[in-house]
C-alpha cells in the first residue's frame, strides 16, 4: 500500500496533466448523456386523464370523473359543470380515498347538498345513493377493480430498470473519474477524506436503487439528478474543505432517509394530513428555537451550533412550509383555511425579520406566492402580496444596512472589487479562467475566497470542472421544476399538486437566488444551491423538497411515495 | 382540481427568470470574460497586486523574471535592482503596470479553454530595456537618486529606463526603519510617475518657440551684464556673458539672453508653443499614463514669466515625456513614441508585438535642424566631445533650482545622431548639483552601454 503511494506521488507530475487534459472532456460528455437521459422521460412523459368514476346525469348522460377530488359547481373551473342558476358557483367536492371509497362533502352551497334525501355537510358515499345538487339528481358509478387494473396496465410506466441502471451505472462511472482526479491531484491525506465522500454517495445511490428495485419502483431519475448534483457538491468541497466530505456525507445519508420517511408520510392522504399539523407547528417551532438559541454569523441570527455541528433550522423550516400550503380542494374552497394560511405565513415572515434572514425570507415569500396563487388563482390577491413585500422591503433596507449594502454594489461589483464585490468579482474571473471545460480538480484558485463551497459553488463548479458542467447542474434544477408543473397536472389530489409545485419552486427559486446572485445578475444573498452547497441542514431540506414532487408522480411503478393499485402491495 | 392544475403554469415564471438569468450571463460571458480574467486581482493571472503569472525576458533574451510559484527575479543582484522598477516587488509596492498591461496576452486566454492551455506557465514577456544597460546605468548612479532614460527615437524602443533608489527583492532592506533619508521615494518609478523642475533643458522649448515665432532671432544679439532687473527682481547669470547670438546665448545657457528672447517670444506664443511640444502632457506607455508636466504664466509677473522660459518659476517636466520630446528633434520634427514591452507570446504563438508609432509632427524639419545643431554646439564647445566615443551627441544641461537648502537637481536630455544609433536620452540626478559635471560621465557610460548593446544586435 505504502509502495503504492509512493509511487502515485511519483506519477502525478506527468500523469495527472495528462489525465487532467481527458477528464475535463470527460465530464461534460458524461454529464450531457446523464442529463439527457435523466430528463427526457421526465419530461416527455404522455399525461393521459385517468377515469375513476361516472357521474350518471337525469337525462342519461355519463360524466367522466378525472380526478381524486372534484369539484362540482356551476363555475366554468369546476371539475363538473352544472349550469343552473339553483346551483352555487363551488358547490360540493367529490372524494375518492385509497381504498376505492368516495365522500361527497358540500362547499358552503346555498342550496345544501343531498344524499338519498338527507341534507349532508360530508357523506360516505356507496353505490346507489342519490345525490342532489341543486335540484339535479344524480349517482356515481365508480369504475371497476378490474377496469382499475387495465387502467394501471395502460398507464404510462415509468422508464424500464435497464434505463434506470445505465443512468445509475453512468453516475457512477463519472463518480469515479472525477475521484481518480483527486487522486492524481491532491495528497494522500486529502484523497482518503474524498474517496470517503465520494464513496459515501456512490454506495448511497446503490442502496436506494437497491431499496427500489425490492418495492418494485422503477422511476430513479430525479433521485440520479439528485445524486450528480450532490456529486457536483462534493467536488467543490472536496477541493475547498476537504475534511468536511464526510459531514457532506453524513448529511445526505439522513438527506435520503428524510425524502424516504416525507415521501411515505404523504404516500396516504388522510397520513398526509396528521403530519401536516405537526409539520405546521415544527416550521413555526425551528424558527422560534433558532430565534432564541441562535449564534449571530455575518449579520444573520440562522444559525445554531450544536455540539461542534452547526444548524441551519429555517432550512427544515422550507419543508415544513411546503407541508402547511398543500392542501385537498375540499379545504382549498373554504375560505378561512386561506386566512389561517395567510397568519402562519405572516407569523414565519416576523420570525425571518427577528433573525435578520433576508435571503430565506425571500424564499418563503416566493414560496407564499406559489401556495396563494394555486389556492385562490387570484392574480389580484398576488399583485397585493407583491406590493406588500414591496413596502416590507423599502423598510427592511432602512433598518437593515448589510442588506442595502448587498443592492448597492449590484451590477456595480466592478468599482468594489476588494469589499462589498469581492465574492462575485473572484467567481467571474474564475468563471472565465476555467472557460468552458475548467481547469481540473484542485486546478482552482477560487477555493481560497470566503464560501467557495456554498455561496458562490457554482463558480468554484465552473472554474473546475468547466462552465458547461455547471450550467448542467442549473438544468438539472430546471428539469426538477418542468416536471413539477407536468405531474402536478395529473396528480390525485391538489394537496400533491400544491406541494410538488411549491417544493419545486423553492429549489428553483434557491438555484436563482444562489447561481444569479454569484454572478451578479441578482443581488448577492448567500442563499444555497440545493444539493450542491456546502452544508447539512440545507442537504436535508433539498431532500425534503424533493419527496414532495415525487409524491405528485402517478407514473406506473414511478414512486414510492404513490402506491401501486394493486392490492397486497 | 381542473382549477388548481391550470394554475402550475405559474411555477413556470420561476423557471423562466432563471434561464433568462442564466442566459443574460452567457451573453455577458462572451462580451466580457476577456476583461474579468485580467482585471487586477483575478486570482490566476495576478499575485497581490502584480501580475503573478509567466516569464520577463530583456532585449537580449536574458531572464529577468519567472512568476510561476511566486516571484523568482533575475540570478544576478544586480539585474535583479535595476529592472526591479519594471518587474514589481514581491508584497506589491511596486506595481509593474506596463506588464501587468499584457495580461491577457500573457493569459493565452480563449473562451472555450479559459487559460487552461497556459495555467501554470503562462507567456513569455519580452522587454525592450536591455539588462546590461540598466547595470551600466545603476552603476554610474551610484547612490544618488533620480533617472536614466535612452530610446531609440526611431523605432521607440526603451533601451534603458533605470530608477533609483532600487534595492534588491531579493534581499530586502529594512525600508521602514530607515532614517538615512536612503529609500526615500523607493517604490516610485521616476521616470514615469515623477515630474521635475526642469532648470535650463527648458531652454531648448524656449529656444524651439522662438525660432518658430521671432523671424529674425538668428541674426539678433544679446548682451548679457549678469543680471536682467524687473523692479525689486532680477533674473541673473553666474557671471557676465557679454553679447552673445542665440547659439552662443545657448551653449552659455545665459539666464539674461534667455530672458530677452522670453519677451520677444511673449506669453501667449509661449504657451501656445508648449502645448504644440506637448513638453508639459503625460505619456501613455504601455497603457501606463506618466504623470503630467507644468507650464502655467497664466498669473506670472514679467520677472517671472522670463524665469519661467529658463525652466524655473512653476515649470514642471516628466522625464519620459520630456525624451520622447528630444525624439522628435533627433527625427527632424517628429519621433517614435517610446515602448518598453516589444512583444508577449503565449502557448507557443505571438499574442502582442509592439509597433513604431510616431508623434505628431511638432516641429518643422527646418527649425529641427537648427536645434540640432545648436545641440551638438554644446557638445563639442562646452560638454567634450571625447565623453562619448563614437557617438555625435547633441545635448542640453540643466541646473534646476528647488528653493530652500536643496543643492539643485541636475539634468542633461539630448541624441545622438549617428543613423546606427538613433538614441534619445535624459538623465536626471536629484541634488545631483551642477548639470553637466555630474550627468556627463553618467551618460557616458550608459551611451557606451548602448553602443555595445546595439553592436551585438
Amino acid at each position: 500500500m505504502e509502495e503504492f503511494w509512493n509511487s502515485l506521488a511519483l506519477s502525478q507530475g506527468t500523469l495527472g496533466e495528462e489525465y487532467i487534459g481527458f477528464l475535463r472532456l470527460a465530464v461534460p460528455v458524461l454529464t450531457a448523456l446523464l442529463l439527457l437521459r435523466c430528463a427526457l422521460p421526465l419530461l416527455t412523459f404522455r399525461r393521459e386523464p385517468e377515469i375513476w368514476a361516472w357521474l350518471n346525469m337525469p337525462d342519461g348522460t355519463q360524466v367522466p370523473i378525472t380526478h381524486w377530488e372534484n369539484l362540482i359547481g356551476r363555475s366554468k373551473g369546476c371539475d363538473v359543470t352544472i349550469e343552473l342558476s339553483t346551483v352555487s358557483r363551488n358547490h360540493a367536492v367529490l372524494t375518492r380515498y385509497d381504498d376505492g371509497s368516495w365522500t361527497i362533502s358540500d362547499a358552503g352551497s346555498k342550496t345544501g347538498t343531498f344524499v338519498n334525501g338527507r341534507n349532508v355537510q360530508i357523506c360516505a358515499l356507496n353505490p346507489k345513493d342519490r345525490i342532489s345538487i341543486g335540484g339535479v339528481e344524480m349517482q356515481l358509478q365508480p369504475i371497476t377493480e378490474r377496469q382499475e387494473e387495465r387502467q394501471a396496465q395502460l398507464r404510462t410506466k415509468a422508464a424500464s430498470g435497464w434505463d434506470t441502471l445505465t443512468n445509475l451505472m453512468l453516475l457512477t462511472t463519472l463518480q469515479c473519474l472525477m475521484l481518480l482526479g483527486f487522486m492524481l491531484k491532491t495528497d494522500r491525506e486529502n484523497f482518503i477524506s474524498i474517496l470517503q465522500g465520494f464513496g459515501g454517495i456512490i454506495l448511497c445511490q446503490w442502496i436506494l436503487y437497491i431499496f427500489y428495485a425490492i418495492i418494485r419502483r422503477k422511476s430513479f431519475e430525479l433521485e440520479t439528478m439528485a445524486m450528480f448534483l450532490c456529486t457536483m457538491g462534493m467536488a467543490a468541497i472536496a477541493t475547498v474543505k476537504p475534511d468536511e466530505t464526510v459531514k457532506q456525507m453524513i448529511a445526505l445519508i439522513i438527506g435520503v432517509i428524510t425524502f424516504l420517511a416525507i415521501g411515505w408520510s404523504l404516500r396516504d392522504l388522510e397520513r398526509a394530513k396528521k403530519v401536516r399539523y405537526l409539520a405546521v407547528a415544527a416550521g413555526v417551532g425551528f424558527l422560534a428555537v433558532t430565534l432564541v438559541f441562535g449564534t449571530e454569523y455575518y449579520g444573520a441570527k440562522n444559525w445554531i451550533i450544536l455540539g461542534g455541528m452547526s444548524l441551519q433550522p429555517s432550512e427544515l423550516s422550507k419543508v415544513c412550509f411546503v407541508f402547511a400550503g398543500a392542501s385537498t380542494i375540499d379545504r382549498i374552497i373554504n375560505k378561512r383555511n386561506l386566512i389561517l394560511f395567510i397568519v402562519y405565513s405572516v407569523v414565519i415572515c416576523c420570525f425571518l425579520a427577528l433573525m435578520n434572514d433576508f435571503g430565506t425570507a425571500l424564499i418563503f415569500f416566493c414560496a407564499f406566492l406559489v401556495i396563494a396563487y394555486l389556492r385562490s388563482g387570484s392574480v389580484g390577491t398576488i399583485a397585493l402580496a407583491i406590493t406588500a413585500l414591496g413596502f416590507a422591503g423599502v423598510l427592511a433596507l432602512r433598518i437593515a444596512p448589510h442588506a442595502l449594502q448587498r443592492f448597492a454594489t449590484w451590477r456595480h461589483i466592478w468599482e468594489d472589487p476588494l469589499v462589498g464585490g469581492y465574492q462575485q468579482t473572484r467567481s467571474l474571473m474564475c468563471i472565465a479562467s476555467g472557460g468552458l471545460f475548467g481547469l481540473g480538480p484542485e486546478g482552482g484558485l477560487l477555493q481560497y475566497v470566503f464560501a467557495a463551497d456554498s455561496d458562490i459553488v457554482f463558480a468554484t463548479i465552473s472554474e473546475e470542472w468547466g462552465l458547461l458542467v455547471a450550467l448542467m447542474t442549473v438544468l438539472c434544477i430546471v428539469v426538477f421544476g418542468f416536471f413539477a408543473i407536468r405531474t402536478a397536472r395529473v396528480a390525485r389530489s391538489s394537496f400533491y399538486s400544491i406541494g410538488a409545485c411549491t417544493a419545486a419552486s423553492v429549489l428553483v427559486i434557491q438555484t436563482i437566488l444562489n447561481c444569479l446572485g454569484t454572478l451578479d445578475i441578482l443581488p448577492f444573498t448567500g442563499v444555497t444551491f440545493p444539493f450542491v452547497s456546502n452544508g447539512g441542514t440545507s442537504m436535508i431540506g433539498a431532500w425534503g423538497l424533493l419527496a414532495f414532487v415525487k409524491a405528485a408522480d402517478t407514473r406506473q411503478n414511478a414512486s414510492f411515495a404513490v402506491r401501486l393499485a394493486k392490492k397486497g402491495e | 382540481m381542473n382549477r388548481v392544475t391550470k394554475r402550475t403554469w405559474m411555477m413556470g415564471v420561476f423557471i423562466l427568470v432563471l434561464l433568462l438569468g442564466i442566459l443574460f450571463f452567457l451573453g455577458e460571458y462572451m462580451l466580457q470574460a476577456s476583461d474579468w480574467i485580467v482585471f487586477s486581482g483575478s486570482p490566476h493571472i495576478y499575485n497581490g497586486t502584480n501580475i503573478g503569472f509567466g516569464t520577463v525576458l530583456d532585449r537580449s533574451g536574458e531572464t529577468l523574471l519567472v512568476m510561476n510559484d511566486g516571484r523568482t527575479y533575475s540570478e544576478n543582484a544586480a539585474t535583479r535592482k535595476s529592472t526591479l522598477h519594471w518587474l514589481g516587488d514581491r508584497d506589491g509596492f511596486i506595481k509593474a503596470s506596463a506588464v501587468s498591461n499584457y495580461a491577457s496576452e500573457m493569459a493565452g486566454f480563449d473562451l472555450v479553454n479559459g487559460i487552461y492551455n497556459t495555467n501554470g506557465e503562462g507567456g513569455v514577456t519580452n522587454l525592450t530595456i536591455s539588462a546590461q544597460v540598466q547595470n551600466a546605468a545603476l552603476e554610474a548612479m551610484g547612490n544618488r537618486k533620480g533617472t536614466v532614460a535612452v530610446y531609440n527615437y526611431e523605432t521607440g524602443e526603451i533601451l534603458c529606463a533605470l530608477t533609483t533608489p532600487t534595492f534588491d527583492p531579493d534581499n530586502v532592506p529594512d525600508i521602514d526603519g530607515d532614517e538615512s533619508g536612503a529609500y526615500d521615494g523607493v517604490y516610485l518609478n521616476r521616470f514615469l510617475q515623477s515630474a521635475y523642475v526642469p532648470g535650463s533643458i527648458y531652454k531648448i522649448v524656449t529656444t524651439a518657440a522662438a525660432l518658430n515665432c521671432v523671424p529674425d532671432i538668428e541674426e539678433q544679439t544679446f548682451t548679457c551684464y549678469g543680471k536682467v532687473e524687473y523692479g525689486t527682481e532680477a533674473v541673473t547669470c553666474e557671471t557676465a556673458h557679454g553679447t552673445q547670438n542665440l547659439q552662443r546665448a545657448f551653449a552659455n545657457s545665459c539666464n539674461c539672453a534667455y530672458a530677452q528672447i522670453a519677451e520677444l517670444v511673449g506669453k501667449e506664443n509661449m504657451v501656445k508653443y508648449v502645448d504644440a511640444f506637448g513638453v508639459a502632457d503625460s505619456l501613455t506607455i504601455d497603457g501606463v499614463t506618466t504623470a503630467e508636466g507644468n507650464y502655467d504664466v497664466s498669473e506670472a509677473a514679467p520677472v517671472s514669466f522670463a524665469w519661467s522660459c529658463i525652466g524655473q518659476y512653476n515649470d514642471l517636466i516628466n522625464p519620459a515625456r520630456f525624451m520622447t520630446f528630444m525624439g522628435a528633434i533627433a527625427g527632424g520634427g517628429k519621433g517614435a513614441e517610446p515602448y518598453i514591452v516589444s512583444s508577449v507570446e503565449s502557448g507557443g504563438s505571438i499574442t502582442y508585438r509592439a509597433k513604431a508609432r510616431d508623434t505628431q509632427r511638432i516641429l518643422s524639419q527646418e527649425v529641427a535642424e537648427k536645434l540640432q545643431g545648436m545641440m551638438r554646439n554644446n557638445v563639442q564647445s562646452v560638454y567634450g566631445d571625447w565623453n562619448f566615443p563614437g557617438l555625435s551627441v547633441c545635448a542640453k544641461s540643466g541646473t534646476s533650482q528647488l528653493g530652500g537648502e536643496q543643492s539643485p537637481n541636475a539634468m542633461f536630455a539630448g541624441f545622438v545622431q549617428n543613423e546606427e544609433y538613433p538614441l534619445a536620452f535624459i538623465v536626471v540626478v536629484e541634488n545631483g548639483g551642477y548639470g553637466s559635471h555630474t550627468c556627463v560621465p553618467v551618460l557616458s557610460k550608459v551611451l557606451a552601454a548602448c553602443k555595445a548593446v546595439m553592436d551585438g544586435e
